[in-house]
């Protein structure tokens, strides 16, 4: 899949590889493919280093961007799965187990919105849009690394809680309500990673922790910027205006002092070289989990009662906004 | 966001949103007979008929719920405070402050029932669809600390759109700010009882609103996560007959009980006499 905004990078990128073809071994041609190599570069840097909000939350539903499964193979040495709310069933929208990473040798309870590798897992994980049985699933994992002592690492892609009528029968909001409720309380380092979508209380009871981080290009979001933008402008075509408006990219929420770390990605997204937005999640990871894994859990849990407790845009009448 | 009643987008100025303050008599939406205003003021927006629920506005709501002139507003003058300047909400906040005048979609502090004091909060839909936006969270959670460090019970009502995405990030946060709050709370043996009433959805009932220890609904009060249009438009589903309803979360184990309005302050003395 093409975006539109990559489209003249793409186009040059054909022509380069079509003069190689047509040049072979020959030196003629060598002259114009530098040209356009150099073109391609500065091309790539002006188009990715200015993109839009908008723009941005089309990279991050990048069907070829790195998802939880990309991530789960190359960190993990070992990824121990574990299955099911034990109540209702399996939900495969989000998947957990215990994961010894490769990189730092920590031993973690990994959990991540399941996207899918193609067509048909894609469609088998609901697009990363979990049911209840996914987020009580996720509640009992959080309790099961709470109870040994294991740091959890949440990576976070979805485009929200899936909207349904079994959903809703099965109570959706009683179950992500219960997931906020267990990492409040979880004894141990709760480190979150925005690695795509962040869409609203799906993304949510996943996503509040001790650490957030969360790449360059990933967004998070109370409401999909096309629903907001039907709601509020009475017209999902301007969804471009609702994602700016609402400040929902990883340097917005950095400044918002919502997000901890913005994690830069590859030029051109995280889609174009996988392998480095990877490699640089898992370098950071490391680091967090080393500085977090010796903190006790009282300290833990106060500290990220203060950190949630303090966020709001709210002032008392007259004054300047209470912001930390 | 769920989209109010038709009924009180025409007129949304009274507390019934039935029709205008000084008329005499109006006609019940769902029942369609005759009912005079100041008989459904008397019975806190029920008709007396049908005994349909109307939307109740939060003082009301105190007046409803707590001992005659035991409300002590808690937090008053926190305001919304539009940092990410969102073309035209600050103008919405000033219309609803003016229109309601609350500060903001909810009204919190200490006050007692049946002779127990408790720390007390109710939403307010009139004020933008009771969305939970900076403030609701703050004085949301206050009241949960209040009654955290003073030893009481909680009552919450609530009344609620959704999230108020004008606040972007900030709103989706106080989901996980009142959920610290009330997590903490809920380590102690106080009992937090939350009230659902028509409609609570959204960001509200993904976080506080359903983390109590007893649930209660209002009849017919429509409850959930989605509102059904959404469904509707995603899924492409046909949504069943009181579909999201507070006897439907009943029946699928997740409300308590369902209690009718004007009973609702002798089923909370009773519940109290129990647990607090
Ligand atoms: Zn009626």
């Amino acid at each position: 899949m093409i975006l539109e905004f990559e489209r003249p990078v793409k186009e040059l990128e054909a022509r380069i590889a079509d003069l190689h073809r047509l040049a072979g071994p020959s030196a003629e041609l060598q002259g114009e493919i530098s040209r356009l190599e150099d073109a391609l570069e500065s091309a790539k840097r002006r188009i990715y280093s200015n993109l839009s909000p908008y723009q941005r939350v089309q990279v991050a539903r990048h069907p070829d961007r790195p998802n939880f499964r990309a991530y789960r193979d190359a960190l993990a040495d070992d990824f121990y799965e574990l299955s099911g709310d034990r109540a209702h069933g399996e939900d495969p929208a989000v998947r957990g187990g215990f994961a010894r990473l490769s990189r730092s040798g920590h031993n973690v309870m990994l959990i991540g919105h399941d996207k899918g590798a193609d067509v048909k897992s894609r469609v088998k994980g609901n697009f990363g849009m979990a049911h209840p049985e996914g987020y009580r699933k996720v509640r009992r994992l959080y309790e099961l690394a709470g109870r040994f002592g294991m740091p959890i690492v949440t990576l976070v892609d979805t485009p929200g809680a899936f909207a349904g009528r079994q959903a809703e029968e099965r109570g959706q909001a009683w179950a992500i309500s219960e997931d906020l409720m267990a990492l409040a309380r979880s004894p141990v380092p709760v480190i979150c990673m925005v690695i795509g979508e962040g869409g609203s209380g799906g993304a949510l009871a996943m996503c509040a922790g001790d650490y957030v981080g969360m790449l360059e290009n990933s967004y998070l979001s109370v409401i999909a910027p096309e629903a907001c933008a039907s709601i509020i402008f009475r017209d999902p075509g301007r969804a471009a205006e609702a994602a700016a408006a609402m400040k929902i990219t990883a340097r917005d929420l950095k400044e918002q002092k919502i997000v901890d770390e913005v994690l830069p990605e590859p030029l051109g997204g995280a889609h174009n070289e996988p392998d480095a937005a990877i490699e640089a999640v898992g370098e950071t990871l490391g680091l967090v989990l080393s500085e977090l894994s010796d903190v006790d859990p009282q300290t833990l849990m106060k500290t990220r009662y203060e950190r949630y407790r303090r966020i709001g845009a709210h002032a008392a009448a007259g004054q300047d906004p209470a912001l930390s | 966001m769920h989209r109010r009643r038709e009924y009180s987008r025409s007129v949304p100025e009274t507390e019934s949103g039935l029709g205008p303050m000084d008329s005499v008599f109006t006609k019940c939406e769902k029942c369609g007979q005759p009912v005079y205003e100041k008989d459904l003021r008397a019975r806190f927006n029920v008709c007396p008929h049908c005994e349909f629920h109307y939307p109740l506005s939060a003082p009301e709501r105190v007046r409803l719920l707590l001992d005659a002139g035991s409300f002590e507003e808690r937090d008053r003058g926190l305001v919304a405070a539009d940092l990410l300047g969102f073309e035209g909400y600050a103008e919405k906040v000033e219309a609803a402050r003016k229109k309601t005048g609350l500060d903001d979609a909810v009204l919190s502090g200490a006050g007692e029932i049946g002779g127990r004091r408790v720390a007390f909060a109710a939403m307010d839909f009139r004020f933008i669809g009771g969305s939970m936006g900076s403030v609701v969270g703050e004085r949301v959670a206050r009241a949960i600390e209040m009654a955290y460090a003073d030893g009481l019970p909680l009552v919450i009502v609530s009344a609620s759109g959704g999230a108020r995405m004008f606040e972007g990030v900030y709103s989706l946060m106080q989901m996980a700010k009142t959920s610290v709050a009330l997590s903490r709370y809920m380590e102690g043996s106080w009992p937090y009882v939350s009230v659902l009433t028509d409609p609570t959805f959204g960001g509200v009932t993904a976080s506080f609103a359903t983390a109590a220890d007893v649930v209660i609904a209002e009849p017919g009060a429509r409850i959930g996560f989605a509102g059904a249009r959404v469904i509707e438009g995603t899924t492409k589903e046909r949504l069943p007959e009181g579909f999201q309803t507070a006897e439907f979360q009943r029946e699928h184990g997740m409300a308590d009980r369902i209690v009718h309005r004007l009973a609702l302050k002798g089923d909370l003395e009773r519940l109290l006499g129990f647990v607090a």
